[in-house]
This record gives structure tokens, sequence and C-alpha cells, in this order.
């Protein structure tokens, strides 16, 4: 007997693990939050949402460190990424490497020795909080805005900046009316994939010490104290929220050009 | 697609038969093999594998050997199997497993997961009994006459009297228990400072101190605080029992909201909320100070001790004010057990094994904290660990030039007479109330040196002796930390407002103009984005005309 597998056969396996681990979970939560401790169904949870200035000043909270993160890491990186883009230097893929290399190591050794280093140059960390955590979430998410920023600027087509120089631009004005906006696309996938992380990766602010919460660690102790429902209306609203942050990049982002995620995904 | 549902619909039904039978399988053992499935805090039970030197000489009758000492070769669970099952005859198996928190295992457990024995801390056995899980022992795993009923024949009464207390010697067997306080390091904290829970509010100490991350951690000291002035008036003792208790188990709605402004106060000064960094930290001297418990107290001035790079000398205090007595104690559950005999036999035969005076042994060694079993084996531990050394032959350890030796009195727990002779130099004594003596107490070895004695005496610092086990008026303020109840909610409540970013905390007028920015931005770049849809009118066709989309 011959095996043979048709297209929809080969689907099952995936579709198990979207049942199994995305839309159950999913219908799990939106249960949870909109039911109270006795299981009825209840709106409390969203009216005390954003009703308390508690857990709209943790979103605030970790808005601003996700933002921060965000911008300090395009700082960084496009430079970077231009560099790479542009020399001729032919063994530029080593340093691309040493960019990349650290995402081969779990997050937490790196976060651990970041630690040290940190204690080495600030004396006493628990001074700094945010910075710390600013410099943290850098630290583990430079190279996903590198990696889709290099991409976007590798395939620029160079005739056109030639063409610019050609009608007179200075090299300011060349990088400002064409590099600048062709790198959209790279800089759009970047800041979705430093953002949206950084506003729930509480492990890097436990382990810098910064005892103030953000929405993750909200979700967290919720859970810790039972608290089943509001700990669910609070993901499903970061839910919704990351959903629309998305909807609002992907509306700027070019549709063929996906080679930046593609690199990490 | 029929196929796809049909395959699908196979599958179903293939999985739900699987998950059915399961149990089935489980339940069908009544004379096979039996397994235990036990859920202990992680790191809190002899995994064996010690090295050669290790080995702890002192007599022990519960081997075949008695001059082989203790020495834990295989991991205290293999060992218990074996035990068991050369005494049975039935067979049992055991899947351990771990938990981090109290709060951890609780959600487990109402997540449906079915453990047989369990070992939480004291509150969350009361919440575990008032929601009626917990299976009660058997008559008899409290019959003295069967000496394999370690539990019962060696459990020390001094925590079978506090577990009588409470109700719960029915339900629940002590494995550890110890005390809560700080560790510091002496040569940079001052005694006063260190002698009271405002340490973690003390501003010469900013950002050198680290805190509990558990909310009943951090509001037992933030009482300690708060009702600072009066527990420190109450006399010591048993007459006060009642009203320290109620003081430390306080929560009332202003004590919660004064426990609040001083949390957000001690926040803003500690180094750490710390789950486990912090013994790290304390023993690499990124700090000075460290809110502990007395177990973990042990270990890490063990750590800082025999650290290569930087050994430090810490120490151990429990302030004036209070300490929270607690315990870890083991329990059976109703929904593991399930009716079964020999589940249960098995159970409370795990319990006895850890209760053995040689394995209590060698589970304290391991992981640093103090047993429940007060046997004469743990006592020579003890003092084979801290005793002093007068025989001039130990070459290792004898010091002709230490004279001054503490008897550091122990018969709250171990019963009359226990007392242990122990270098004075680890203990901190009261120089006003301790009593002074010069005595020959080397005698049998030759020794003629003559010792300066000290007994009595309140201690309020030591070394690791005084975490393991706190002298009596240590005892005499503590309090155990009963379940907040109703109150839980509340507390966690309290807890996410001081944790969080709060917006009363800033001027209302500086976050309404920095909102008002943020939702002009906002707003600014919406329109930017659909400025010729909103902005420029369409282009309209003439009558009779119409655009042709390209």
């Amino acid at each position: 007997m011959k095996l043979r597998f048709n297209r929809k056969q080969l689907c099952i396996p995936y579709a198990a693990f979207l049942i199994l681990f995305v839309i159950v979970p999913l219908l799990v939560i939106i249960y949870y939050a909109f039911t109270n401790g006795e299981g009825q169904f209840t709106f409390d949870n969203f009216v005390s949402f954003f009703s308390s200035t508690n857990t709209i000043g943790t979103l605030i909270y970790s808005f601003a460190l996700a933002i921060t993160t965000t911008l300090v890491c395009l700082v960084i990186a496009y430079p970077t990424a231009y560099i790479l883009a542009r020399s001729g230097f032919k063994k530029k893929y080593v340093l691309l490497l040493l960019f990349i290399m650290p995402m081969w190591i779990n997050f937490t050794l790196r976060i651990t020795a970041l630690k040290e280093i940190l204690t080495a140059i600030e004396g006493n960390i628990a001074a700094y909080p945010f910075l710390n955590s600013v410099i943290g979430m850098t630290y583990d998410f430079l190279p996903f805005m590198i990696l889709p920023l290099y991409t976007s600027l590798l395939k620029l087509d160079k005739s056109l900046m030639e063409a610019a120089q050609d009608l007179g631009a200075s090299k300011a004005r060349v990088f400002l009316r064409v590099t600048l906006p062709l790198s959209v696309p790279g800089i759009i996938s970047g800041i979705t994939m430093v953002l949206l992380p950084s506003m729930t990766n509480y492990v890097v602010l436990d382990m810098l010490y910064n005892s103030t919460y953000i929405m993750g660690s909200l979700i967290g102790s919720y859970f810790n104290a039972y608290d089943w429902n509001n700990g669910s209306m609070i993901s499903l609203i970061l839910l919704v929220i990351i959903f629309i942050v998305t909807l609002v990049t992907n509306r700027f982002s070019d549709k063929d050009d996906k080679s930046g995620r593609e690199v990490i995904l | 697609m029929k196929r796809f549902k049909r395959m699908l619909f196979t599958g179903a039904a293939l999985s739900l038969a699987a998950c059915s039978a399961l149990p089935l399988f489980g339940c069908s053992s009544e004379s096979d093999v039996i397994t235990l499935r036990i859920a202990n805090w992680e790191e809190y039970i002899d995994l064996g594998d010690w090295g050669e030197d290790e080995l702890i000489d002192i007599e022990n009758e519960f081997t075949e050997n008695p001059e082989d000492g203790v020495f834990g070769e295989n991991s205290m669970i293999d060992d218990f199997v074996e035990w068991f099952n050369s005494n049975h005859d039935y067979q049992v198996q055991v899947e351990y497993s771990t938990f981090g928190t109290n709060e951890d295992l609780y959600n487990r457990l109402s997540l449906g997961d079915v453990y047989d024995l369990v070992c939480p801390s004291d509150y969350m056995i009361m919440k575990l009994v008032a929601e009626d899980e917990v299976e009660p022992f058997s008559s008899e795993f409290f019959d003295t006459s069967n000496e394999y009923n370690y539990y019962t024949n060696y459990a020390s009464d001094y925590i079978t009297g506090i577990f009588d207390e409470y109700g719960w010697n029915q339900y629940a067997a002590c494995y550890m228990w110890g005390t809560t306080g700080i560790v510091y390091n002496p040569d940079k904290v001052d005694n006063d400072s260190v002698s009271t829970w405002n340490i973690l509010r003390d501003e010469d100490f900013n950002r050198q101190v680290t805190i509990k991350d558990n909310v009943r951690d951090a509001y037992f000291a933030t009482l300690g605080i708060i009702h600072g002035d009066e527990l420190l008036a109450l006399p010591a003792g048993d007459a006060s029992a009642q009203e320290r208790s109620d003081l430390l188990n306080d929560t009332s709605d202003e004590t919660i909201a004064a426990a609040e402004d001083m949390l957000k106060e001690i926040k803003e000064n500690v180094y750490s909320f710390e789950t486990d960094s912090g013994k790290a930290d304390m023993v690499t001297g990124k700090v000075l100070a460290n809110y502990q418990w007395s177990g973990d107290a042990v270990y890490i001035m063990d750590e800082a001790d025999g650290d290569e790079l930087n050994p430090t000398e810490l120490w151990y205090s429990v302030p004036d004010e209070c300490t929270n007595l607690w315990f870890d104690g083991w329990v059976m559950l109703k929904d593991g057990i399930d009716g079964n005999d020999q589940r249960k036999e098995a159970a409370e035969a795990f319990v006895n094994f850890l209760s053995r005076p040689d394995n209590a042994v060698r589970n304290m060694y391991y992981i640093g904290y103090t047993s429940s079993i007060a046997s004469d084996l743990v006592f020579d531990y003890m003092d084979w660990n801290y005793g002093f050394v007068f025989d001039p032959s130990d070459e290792e350890y004898f010091d002709e030039e230490l004279t001054e030796v503490y008897e550091y009195d122990l018969s709250y727990f171990f019963g009359d007479g226990y007392s242990l002779y122990v270098d004075a130099s680890v203990l901190e004594v009261d120089t006003e109330t301790v009593e002074e003596s010069t005595r020959l107490l080397g005698e049998e070895y030759g020794n003629d040196i003559e010792y300066t004695v000290y007994t009595g005496g309140d201690i309020n610092r030591g070394r690791q002796l005084f975490a393991q086990y706190p002298p009596e008026n240590i005892i005499a303020r503590s309090v155990v930390m009963l379940d907040f109840g109703d109150k839980l909610s509340d507390i966690n409540q309290m807890w996410i407002h001081v944790r969080c970013l709060d917006l009363m905390d800033y001027n209302p007028v500086v976050v309404g103009i920095v909102a008002a920015v943020v939702a002009v931005v906002i707003i600014g770049l919406v329109l930017y984005h659909f400025r010729y849809r909103i902005f420029i009118k369409k282009y309209k066709p003439r009558k009779g005309y119409k655009i042709i989309q390209s």
C-alpha cells in the first residue's frame, strides 16, 4: 500500500496545534474574562480595569518602557544596518553574525551577565530601575530591529540614489528623500517586533530589580492570587491593544516586502 | 472535507477514550503497584550523591552498621521506594514533582492536578483543611508502639504542641520549621539597625537591603514596623502571646491602608523584591542585609563562609519586634488518596521515612533547614556541626585560644537536659542578663584549660546555630501567621497598589497635560494618515459621465 497524503491531510498536525494551543486557550481566556468567581456573566472585570488608576498607570508605564526601548533600538540599529548594507566590506557577514549571535544564547543567561556588567559600571543597579530595564530590553531585542532594517536597506535599488545625486541632491537630501522613505517597511517591521514583546517581558525587569509592575507581571500577580477572572480580562485587553498596534503598523508596511520578517520568523 | 472531518472526529474519539481509560488503569492496582504522587518545594529534599568528604560521622543506630554514620548516597525518594518495597507485600513507586510557591501549588490543585501527598506551609494547610481537601492521618499513624511510626515517636513535643494548639496534628505532619529574620554583614551594618524591621526603610541602607517578593512576608515585616511600639511594649512570653498574635494577624482595613503606605516607602528604599536572587546578591556582597527565612539564612551564611574569592562572615538577626514562626508540613489530599487504603498507608510511610532521624539529618544537611524531628541523632548532628571541641587530639578543629563557651539551651525542643556547648563568639548574648562561670570541661580528653562558660541571657543575633534553633527569647516573640481568609483579596489588591505605578501619586495637572499631548499626537497622526479622504473632496464626474477604474 502506498502512503499518500493530500494537502488537507497535511494540515492536520497544524490544525490540531492551532486548536489545542491557540483557539481553546483563547476561548478559556474570554470565558474567564467575562465571568466572576462564581461563574456568572459580568462586565465587572472590564470596568475595574478602566476604573483603576493602577492598571491604567501600569499600562502607561509598560508603553513608556516599550516605546523608549523601541526608540533606543532604532537609534542604534539604523546606523548599524545602514553601514552593514552599504559597505563594500567583504567580511560584513561576520559583523552581521556578531549582532545576531547573542540571539542563540538564552536570554535569561544574557541578562544575568548584563546584571554583572551593569553592577560594574553603575555600582548599585537598583538605583536606576527604568534605565536598566531599557538597557536590558534593548540588549534582548536589538537583533530583531537590525535584521529587518538590514534586509530592507540591502535590497534598495542603488540606481535610485545615483539618480538623485545626478539631479543635484546633497548626500543628506538623498538619505532623507530616498533612502529613509524606502526603508520605512523595514523600520515598521522592526518596531512591531520590538514594541510588542517588550510590553510584557517582565522577566527582564525582575532580573534587573525593577520592582514596578508592567502588564506581564500584573497579570502574573492576579493569577498568583487565584484571581483568574481579572487576570484574564487584562490579558484580553492586552491582546486587543496588541492587535490594534499590529493593524496600524501593517498599514505602513510594504505589501511585497516581507523579507525582514522572513529572516526571523 | 468530509474525510477531514471524519478523521478529526476519529482522532478526538480516540484521545477521549485514552483519557478516560487512564484513571481506570490507575485505580485497578489494588494489589499491584501503588503510584504515590508527591509534590514538594524545590530543593527541599536530599537528592543524594554526596562527596566522600561529606560523611556525617556520628553513630547512626538506624543502619545495619552504626559506625557508617549518616551519608546520602542515593536520593531520598529512591531510598524510600527500596525501604518500602522491602517490608511490604505490595510495591510502591513515586511520582515526585516540585512547586515554587504555595500559591503555585494551590493553583495547580484547583486546575485539577492530583497529588497524594503535598508539603505546603502553615497558612496553606489551614486553607486546604478549611476547604475540606485534606485526608486526616489514620489512627495507626499515631500508634507509638509501632517502631516504624517515626514521626509520632520522634517529632518534637514543641512542634506537635503548636500543631495541637491550631488543630493541625490530625491533618499535617511538620517537615521543616523556622523563623524569619535578617541576614546581614556585621562589618557594615550596626546592631541597632538590624534589630528592627525598620531597616527595610532605613535610608542609611538605601538600595542595599532586599525584601521578599511575596505579599505575606512583606506584610508581616510591615506589621512589625506599624505595630512596632505596641509589640516592644508587650511583656515577653506566653501571657502576651494572644495579643502579639492579634497584632501580627491584623487585617483590618486601616492597617491594610497603613501597610500600603509603608510598603510604598519600603519599595523606594530596598534593593529588590526578590524570590531567589537575594541569596546570591548577599553572598557576592551586592547588598548588605537581606530579609530571609531561617533555612535560607543558614544556606547563605554557609555559602559566604566558603566563598573562594571573598569569604565573608555573615550573621542572622531576629528583629526585636517579632518574627514569623513558620512550618511546612506534609498533608494527604482526599482527591489523590481517594479512599485507597494502600495508597494512604504508603503516603504515611513516606512521612515516616522522612522522619526517621538519620533521614531527617540527611535532609537538614542537604537543604539547611531545621527538621521537626527531635531525636538524639539530630542532637548529635547539631553537636557534630556546632559543638565545642574540647579534645586536643582533634588537630583540625581544636583551638586552645578559644576559651569562651556558651551553653546553648535546646531543652524546649529536644527535652530536658539537652544543651549544647558552643563557641561563644558565634552568638551575641545580652551582657546584662548572662551568667558567667569558670569550669573545666575537657577533663575526659586530658584538657586542663579553664573555660569561661556563659549560660542564659537573651540572644538576638547569631550565626548558623542561632538560625537553625532559635533560643527561647526568640520563640517568646514569635507568631504564627494565619491564613488571610476573606481579607486575601483586599491584601492582594493592596500589593498591586504597591507594585504598580499609580497615577494618583502624580500631580493631576501634569498627568492631564501629558495625556492631552499624547491624545493630540495620536489624533494628529490619524488625521494625517487619512488626510486625502477627509480634507480633499472627491472628484465628482458630471452627469452622464463616469470614472473608469484603471
